[in-house]
């Protein structure tokens, strides 16, 4: 248990410093940042504590806004993430989503894709909403919500092979 | 008691996003001026309609007086009219040369008794109020509008200490910039105003020509305290404003015309 509490922090700082210092400044054709510290949130063991998880969700938004000068787009976008995941993983896992760690073994195919998908998207979408805030930039919103989230998604889907791989 | 606290433990996980969202709103209002605005343009619209209700039946109370100042107020545009008359200048000429443009509004909210005061005034840009114009009275400056509703526009007023207003002497010229220390609703404070020019107690400050919200030569107030410090070369001077901002009903926006030509220059210089 300690042991794991330790791998998870070390986790969850590795990603706030990669996401701060290297992924924000990527930049692909003007505009396209992946956010891979979403990788955290997801492979967050299914059984573990919900409640404890919407904090580090809020702590890791904070986080990378403060060292990223943002405003709080990344804060509340983390934080209605990690509310809205354990929805998110019934409705995509349906009679599966008690598995612990659905993501890499257990469970088919289509229903990780779903899983994946649903979460980048969202988390996404509220994060250019509260950063445009104003209905005026609605298409711009919508245009970088879908750019982003496609090279988000196959990052984070890389990322999982990678764990899948360790497991076996 | 128990019940309670059995259905904040059942919504435990709601609950605690709920708040978090709450501070991180707190947080993104505090970090960004966008956002900001935003919200406090939220707030305006409620107070704002809140407040005009409250002021409606307050004014009817009021109108004795209010119909007092008008009349001496219109006795010193009439005396003004008769001397463009006598001066031979045609009015509707000196009108669409003058660079700057009067509507009346009317004060629905007024503060004074904090460090950073606004005022709320029922005209909007459905009379065709933007951000950044000017605000007088009939005896002084009141601030600038920084927010625009439909019909409503909130003022930072003089009385707020991030506002500094451009002045000059009336008797040389010398201009300074004047602020609001923040204690007394009619002491202003004048700095800027270098030691080479000659400053006396009873001096009259009008509004000087560098700024970009009001036109030259709109009566301020007069110098009632002076300290010239031997090491700087600037004196303190303080002001005492010739207006009440406390008991101000209604104001004058001042329309500059070529507001959008000198922004265009500043940007160009500042390239």
């Amino acid at each position: 248990m300690f042991q794991s509490n330790i791998k998870s922090f070390l986790q969850f700082s590795f990603l706030i410093l990669l996401q701060a210092f290297l992924l924000n400044n990527i930049n692909l054709f003007g505009f396209i940042n992946p956010y891979f510290y979403l990788l955290f949130l997801i492979n967050y063991r299914f059984d573990n504590n919900p409640t404890l998880l919407i904090f580090i969700g809020f702590m890791m938004g904070l986080l990378l806004d403060l060292l990223s000068q943002g405003a709080g787009g990344h804060t509340i976008a983390a934080l209605t993430i990690a509310f809205l995941r354990p929805y998110i993983i019934r409705f995509s896992f349906g009679v599966n989503s008690d598995i612990p760690m659905g993501m890499v073994k257990g469970t088919s195919l289509s229903n990780r894709l779903l899983y994946l998908g649903l979460m980048v998207f969202i988390h996404h979408l509220i994060l250019f909403i509260v950063i445009y805030f104003s209905l005026k930039s609605i298409s711009i919103i919508f245009k970088y919500t879908f750019f982003t989230t496609i090279f988000s998604f196959i990052l984070l889907w890389i990322s999982f092979g990678f764990f899948k791989k360790r497991h076996d | 008691m128990r019940q309670i606290f059995n259905a904040l433990l059942k919504y435990k996980n709601t609950s605690l996003f709920l708040g978090l969202l709450f501070i991180s709103l707190l947080i993104i209002n505090q970090r960004s001026y966008y956002h900001k605005s935003f919200f406090s343009a939220i707030g305006l619209g409620v107070s704002s309609g809140f407040y005009s209700v409250s002021k409606g039946i307050f004014d009817y109370f009021n109108l004795i007086k209010i119909n007092g100042d008008l009349i001496t107020e219109n006795n010193k545009l009439k005396t003004l009219e008769l001397i463009y008359f006598q001066n031979q200048v045609l009015k509707q000429e000196t009108l669409d040369t003058f660079d700057f443009e009067v509507v009346g509004a009317k004060i629905i909210k007024n503060s004074f008794n904090k460090a950073n005061n606004y005022l709320i005034i029922n005209k909007g840009y459905k009379d065709d109020l933007i951000n950044d114009m000017g605000v007088i009275s009939t005896d002084g400056i009141i601030g600038i509008i920084n927010q625009v509703q439909a019909n409503h526009s909130s003022v930072i007023s003089i009385l707020h200490q991030d506002i500094k207003v451009n002045v000059s002497f009336k008797k040389n010229g010398a201009y300074g910039s004047l602020s609001w220390p923040g204690v007394h609703p009619k002491k202003m404070t004048l700095n800027d105003i270098s030691t080479i020019n000659s400053v006396s107690i009873g001096d009259t400050l009008v509004s000087g020509g560098m700024s970009d919200y009001f036109p030259f030569g709109i009566p301020i107030g007069v110098v009632s305290k002076f300290i010239k410090p031997k090491t700087e070369g600037y004196y303190n001077i303080e002001v005492d404003l010739f207006s009440n901002l406390t008991s101000k009903e209604f104001v004058y926006v001042i329309k500059n015309k070529a507001l959008d030509e000198i922004k265009k220059l500043n940007k160009d210089v500042s390239k």
